[in-house]
């Protein structure tokens, strides 16, 4: 999995390729949790993700609830797969999905 | 023991000095009982039966015939070898005798039984065997079917209370593999007791009673027809009678590489045709069931085997999951993100635990 970052003022974007995994997951979580400080506005761009665990919902879940308390989350470009985990698992019910 | 048990083995044995064929074999086979054993090659099948017979040796173990213990007293085997005939798959005929001195020598020399009428029941086996007429002929003129039909006849002269047959159509030209099984299957029919090493599973599934499936060393499972061929309960069975293709992994601890069996099993998808969907859910099932709810759970659940299978083509895909401790089926906990991601994949879900083993066996979707 590779992570492509992008700040703009208050505005971080995350592009993830690949895999979020058990494996995986841990790298994001580092990578936001030094990451949050001034965001308002947290956008995923998942046009690249391949594959998504519980491990990484936990992640974004987590994100979701940071967030609430700074500002906003949204997750862009999901592919149909990620999707298909995105709504078995009710997640389209808890993330903001654009 | 009761008079109707013809063989007893208890805890059988042999070892070579590069193999292992045989580790730990128990089973008793009753009066009139008609029993194919079935396995991948090197499990030990005709080991068993060239054991049984004393052809070889067991490194430890009994076995009992007829409640008695088969010991290596050569007078007690040649009595031994009285009572249980054996069909070899390379027939074994005397090339020197005719087809009915190949069937009469036996009785007279070791039965006492005259010649007068050790003749006239040799020429009502060669009846029973379809091959009147033949008597004066020597093997080397008869096809390969004659010749096995011809050592049946020399196995039943002796009047067994057991006949053995290992791979008795194995060394046959496919056209004569079927007049040979139909007269091994006239003989169950006629309640002779009976094993029979055999890679015919039809015939295995059609003329038995009872069907051992051996691998590993061990009667792995003894079951019915209908059980071995249909519902087995082991996964090796199933993926045996099946001609299925596996991929199998053991824990023995929390250490896992996910992204190594990830590209392990993406190699078996891609040999076995399944496609894209079957990998997700081969993938899924992998993180979600082992990684997640064992591997990464405090509890003591080592070792954890995940074995996956399928048919031709990547149809009838399954998992097999098995796994130590106390009784905990991850399918209880509905509420897990994990068992919602998986759950979609699957068609059925069984879970049984038997004697401290967690055993979960995972029905893929055809998708």
């Amino acid at each position: 999995m590779t992570i492509e970052s992008k700040k703009d003022a208050g505005k971080l974007t995350l592009t993830i390729t690949g895999r979020l995994d058990t494996s995986t997951a841990p790298k994001l979580e580092e990578e936001l949790k030094a990451s949050y400080d001034g965001v308002t506005e947290l956008v995923f761009d998942l046009a690249k993700l391949e594959y998504i665990s519980s491990a990484g919902l936990r992640v974004l879940l987590s994100a979701q609830k940071t967030m609430n308390k700074q500002g906003s989350m949204k997750v862009i470009n999901v592919g149909e797969e990620i999707m298909e985990i995105f709504e078995i698992t009710g997640f389209t019910d808890i993330l903001n999905i654009g | 023991m009761t008079d109707n048990i013809l063989l007893e083995i208890k805890h059988l044995s042999k070892k070579y000095d590069e193999a292992h064929p045989l580790r730990d074999v128990n089973c008793t086979v009753s009066k009139g009982e008609v029993i194919s054993i079935i396995g991948p090659s090197g499990t030990g099948k005709s080991t068993l039966l060239r054991c049984i017979n004393r052809l070889e040796t067991p490194t430890c173990g009994e076995i009992y015939i007829m409640g008695e213990k088969i010991t290596d007293d050569p007078k007690e085997i040649r009595k031994m070898r009285r009572e249980v005939g054996m069909v070899f798959q390379s027939f074994n005929l005397f090339s020197n005798m005719n087809v009915l001195e190949n069937i009469i020598t036996g009785p007279v020399m070791l039965r006492g039984t005259s010649k007068e009428e050790a003749v006239k029941r040799g020429m009502e086996l060669l009846q029973m065997v379809g091959l009147s007429g033949k008597e004066h002929h020597f093997p080397d003129e008869l096809s390969g079917g004659q010749k096995q039909r011809v050592a049946i006849a020399r196995a039943l002269a002796m009047e067994p209370k057991i006949l053995l047959f290992d791979e008795p159509t194995s060394a046959l030209d496919p056209k004569m593999v079927n007049e040979v099984l139909y007269v091994i299957r006239g003989l169950a029919a006629k309640d002779y007791t009976m094993l029979i090493v055999t890679h015919e599973m039809r015939f295995a599934e059609y003329v038995s009673s009872r069907v051992f499936y051996m691998d590993e060393g061990v009667i792995f499972e003894d079951g019915t027809p209908d059980q071995i061929f249909h519902h087995p309960n082991e996964m090796k069975t199933r993926a045996f009678v099946n001609h299925y293709h596996t991929y199998e992994t053991t824990f023995n601890d929390n250490k896992f590489d996910l992204a190594g069996v990830t590209a392990e099993l993406a190699e078996f998808v891609k040999k076995q045709y399944m496609n894209q969907k079957q990998q997700t859910a081969l993938e899924h099932i992998f993180e979600e069931c082992v990684v997640v709810e064992l591997l990464s759970s405090e509890k003591n659940v080592y070792p954890v085997h995940f074995c996956a299978m399928c048919g031709e083509n990547g149809e009838d895909c399954s998992v097999e999951l098995t796994y130590c401790g106390v009784p905990f089926n991850p399918f209880d906990r509905e509420e897990s993100l994990s068992i919602k991601i998986v759950k979609p994949f699957l068609d059925e879900v069984n879970y049984s635990c038997n004697n401290g083993e967690n055993k979960l066996l995972m029905q893929v979707k055809r998708l």
